[in-house]
């Protein structure tokens, strides 16, 4: 009887850990057909490219550093710690989708300089607003700028400090944190992380903030060239109320008709759309269905818009 | 009333159940436009969600906001910070949050806008209605439901000659009795309901497949009052008294018409002055705030004269509620926080030991108090003070005095103060001054409606105490 009951437990055992392996194995099964499909398809522009990977794999192992307490470094379960913290920052859907959009707003606007010659940093417009007579908004403007310029140069760095995830990102960090417990109190290493964190000073709540300030000026910033990319997605949010990372995926030179249908939605014409798909370089794929887009009243761009991103559930 | 445009636009507190407790004027009035008091549970859904996620996170959040305050779209950009419990500059907010609001804009709902809204109000509707029913397709009513005492008659109308048209039981407003109109015509109408003496308004939606004609009708009855309890409920009875309509152009013809266009003019104007779309010369920079102010000046006006009609109206009454005068007078000042701040001038108030009670309607009082706090904050030199006092001085009335430190009414001109449109040639704070000359003259028709009054008082002679001191005193509430 004893011998049998002892059987049974330690196939409990087996299973949970049999289990949550072969549900890992899973997953990767089930993801193996869209990756290579992504990247067999050489209909235009990849979503997926090599650099963009390298990127997120940077952050996350950034992120994971983060998280841990600098002086364990030199200690002996260190390395096993960040790659455990690794394996459960990779699972969390979310945080992926953030940096994907974080990289890839890295990436365009590199190549937005390259190309178009478009300020990374030191827009027209962001000039303007620091030389703006209201000395609030001059200072809103002067912390966006440094902001800015410490984003292009952590993304080169293939880094993102903690303090520039939105909140919601920011707290299921902190609860793989707590939840491993590698070491020493999490508990008191979440509320120190928690204590220093404040999302208005981050650069896309800077960027959101200086948006706010231009007010019905807002649509001035829809402009590539006059804004740069920082500005131009952040206003293209606002406006058309939707997620900024949504808007910088629509800035992928594959997005065209999603750009489109949002700028329009913003109250740009056809002309406008047009030049800002030029800038982007998304134009080679113009089809007569953007044209038809740009003719849309505002109203239903709204609403297709709206609808388009419900059943993409990409909705926050 | 003149908006802030500086970046912090309102600034509130909240306690650790998200009851907001105290907030600065654009943010007390959004509370109170959703339903909402102060102190009292946090009623904007949108800054609730905020605050109770940075609350439960315990992290700093910012976000953009929007909320509808039942006629402007009004955005901002909020940021919340969570307050510890052992905090010594907010004591009584520990565990709860600091809301900043910057940028705070409102602008005129789009009208049967996008099927986002229409989707919400349908909802809204839905959620509202106190009588509903079920119509085939011919629009005969199929069977009635009612929550409230006053539809009683109608529902035993139906049930004593069912099977007729449902217009056939209902008083429509504005709609010549011919039968089955089409749907979408009927939907919106105003409505009269035997048995009962509210107003109530008609929504129809089709039961149907998309492509199909509908093979029914639900049946949505709305009151626009609540049932009241009390005959005080009586409170709008203009339209009925028998009375011919009082002319109500502005209010309900111009102000809706105009809004619109004006925010427009102010919002284009002052993205002209901020240089936005690129550089300008700054005379022309000057000529787009002068358009702005200009447009700011003629909204305010709008609203005052809208105002005015209400006010001017025959048989227009107010409701007697007890007013803690001392109440009104904190929330007033605090409302004004920003303004006053601005100017670097600082308000007391000089209660008494006692609570003092008035027999008035709390919201008119508000509005008044408002009106002469902000006047004596804008008529005030900078680094003045403003002094609210709380006196039982008339026999069985409860008294409010506002005094300033500014120029002060002479006597003859305490004589034309209260007229319509009166402005006395003041020169108020930096020259963005919108006031129309009826702020005083709707505050004084207020205080009388209620039965009290407001009064300047005489300059003392010496000329120690210069400056305007204003009475308003109403009926005490323990005086019958």
């Amino acid at each position: 009887m004893g011998k049998m009951a002892m059987d049974r437990s330690q196939s409990a055992y087996v299973d949970t850990s049999l289990q949550d392996e072969l549900a890992r194995g899973n997953r990767a099964l089930a993801s193996i057909a869209p990756v290579i499909a992504h990247f067999l398809n050489d209909n235009g522009p990849s979503l997926i490219t090599d650099a963009i990977v390298a990127q997120l794999r940077g952050m996350l192992n950034h992120i994971a550093q983060q998280l841990l307490p600098k002086s364990e470094t030199a200690s002996k379960g260190y390395s096993e710690n960040l790659a455990e913290i690794m394996a459960r920052l990779t699972n969390d859907v979310p945080l992926i989708e953030h940096l994907y959009a974080v990289a890839l707003e890295g990436q365009i606007t590199e190549s937005l300089e390259q190309r178009a010659a478009v300020d990374p940093v030191l827009s027209p417009l962001m000039q303007e607003l620091i030389a703006s007579t209201r000395p609030e908004t001059a200072e809103l403007a002067m912390t966006a700028l440094s902001s800015q310029a410490r984003f292009c140069q952590s993304q080169r760095r293939m880094e993102l400090p903690l303090g520039e995830l939105p909140y919601e990102i920011f707290s299921s960090v902190l609860h793989h944190l707590e939840e491993f417990k590698p070491g020493v109190d999490p508990l008191n290493a979440a509320a120190k992380l928690q204590e220093g964190f404040d999302e208005g000073a981050s650069r896309l709540g800077l960027m959101a903030r200086l948006c706010a300030n231009l007010q019905g000026g807002a649509i001035a910033a829809l402009d590539l060239g006059h804004a740069g990319f920082a500005l131009f997605s952040s206003a293209a949010a606002s406006l058309t109320q939707q997620d900024r990372a949504a808007v910088v995926f629509a800035c992928h030179e594959g997005q065209a008709a999603r750009l489109a249908l949002t700028l329009r939605t913003a109250g740009l014409n056809a002309d406008a759309i047009d030049a800002q798909l030029g800038v982007l370089g998304s134009r080679t794929a113009l089809s007569p269905g953007i044209a038809s887009i740009a003719a849309l009243p505002q109203e239903s761009a709204f609403d297709t818009l709206r609808t388009m991103g419900r059943t993409l559930g990409n909705d926050s | 009333m003149n908006r802030q445009q500086s970046i912090i636009a309102a600034h509130g507190l909240t306690d650790e159940s998200d009851r907001l407790i105290q907030a600065d004027e654009p943010l007390a009035e959004l509370q109170e436009a959703c339903g909402g008091c102060i102190p009292g549970p946090l009623a904007v859904p949108e800054l609730l969600e905020l605050v109770r996620q940075s609350r439960q996170l315990g992290l700093r959040i910012a976000r953009e906001f929007r909320a509808f305050d039942g006629r402007d779209q009004v955005s901002g950009f909020v940021r919340i910070h969570p307050i510890a419990s052992g905090d010594e500059e907010h004591v009584e907010a520990g565990g709860g949050c600091e809301i900043l609001v910057e940028n705070w804009l409102a602008f005129p709902a789009e009208g049967g806008g996008s099927h986002v809204d229409s989707d919400w109000q349908d909802a809204a509707d839905r959620a509202v209605a106190e009588i509903s029913a079920r119509l085939d397709a011919h629009q005969t009513l199929q069977f009635i439901t009612s929550y409230s005492s006053d539809a009683h008659q109608l529902v035993k109308a139906v049930e004593e000659a069912p099977g007729r048209v449902w217009n056939d039981y209902i008083e429509l407003e504005g709609i010549s009795h011919q039968q089955p109109l089409h749907w979408r015509l009927l939907d919106g109408a105003k409505a009269k309901i035997p048995g009962s003496e509210r107003n109530w308004r008609v929504r129809l939606f089709p039961i149907a497949t998309p492509s199909s004609a509908p093979r029914g009708f639900e049946l949505l009855l709305i009151a626009n009052e609540p049932l009241g309890d009390e005959p005080t409920a009586h409170e709008a009875p203009l339209v009925e008294d028998g009375t011919p309509e009082h002319s109500r152009l502005i209010g309900s013809a111009l102000t809706p018409v105009l809004r619109q266009p004006l925010a427009r003019i102010v919002a284009n104007a002052e993205t002209i002055h901020a240089r936005l779309a690129g550089p300008l010369r700054d005379e022309y920079s000057e000529y787009a705030a002068n358009i702005a102010a200009a447009g700011q000046h003629l909204a305010g006006m709008l609203d005052d004269l809208a105002d005015l009609e209400v006010v001017e109206a025959p048989g227009f009454q107010t409701a007697r509620e007890r007013v803690d005068l001392a109440d009104v007078a904190r929330r007033s000042a605090g409302i004004l926080g920003v303004r006053a701040q601005g100017r670097d001038i600082t308000v007391t108030l000089e209660e008494l030991s006692q609570p003092l009670f008035a027999k008035a309607e709390f919201r008119r009082v508000l509005q008044i108090l408002i009106n002469l706090i902000g006047n004596a904050i804008a008529y005030s030199p900078e680094g003045s003070q403003v002094t609210v006092r709380i006196s039982e001085e008339l026999p069985g009335q409860a008294c409010v005095t506002v005094s300033d430190q500014g120029p002060g009414v002479t006597e003859e001109q305490s004589l034309k103060i209260f007229d319509k449109f009166e402005r006395l040639g003041r020169d108020s704070d930096s020259g963005n001054d919108s006031g129309s000359g009826l702020g005083l003259f709707i505050s004084r028709k207020l205080a009388l409606a209620m039965g009290g009054n407001l009064e300047v008082l005489a300059q003392e002679v010496d000329d120690e105490l210069v400056g305007a001191q204003f009475r308003l005193s109403l009926p005490d509430f323990s005086a019958n």
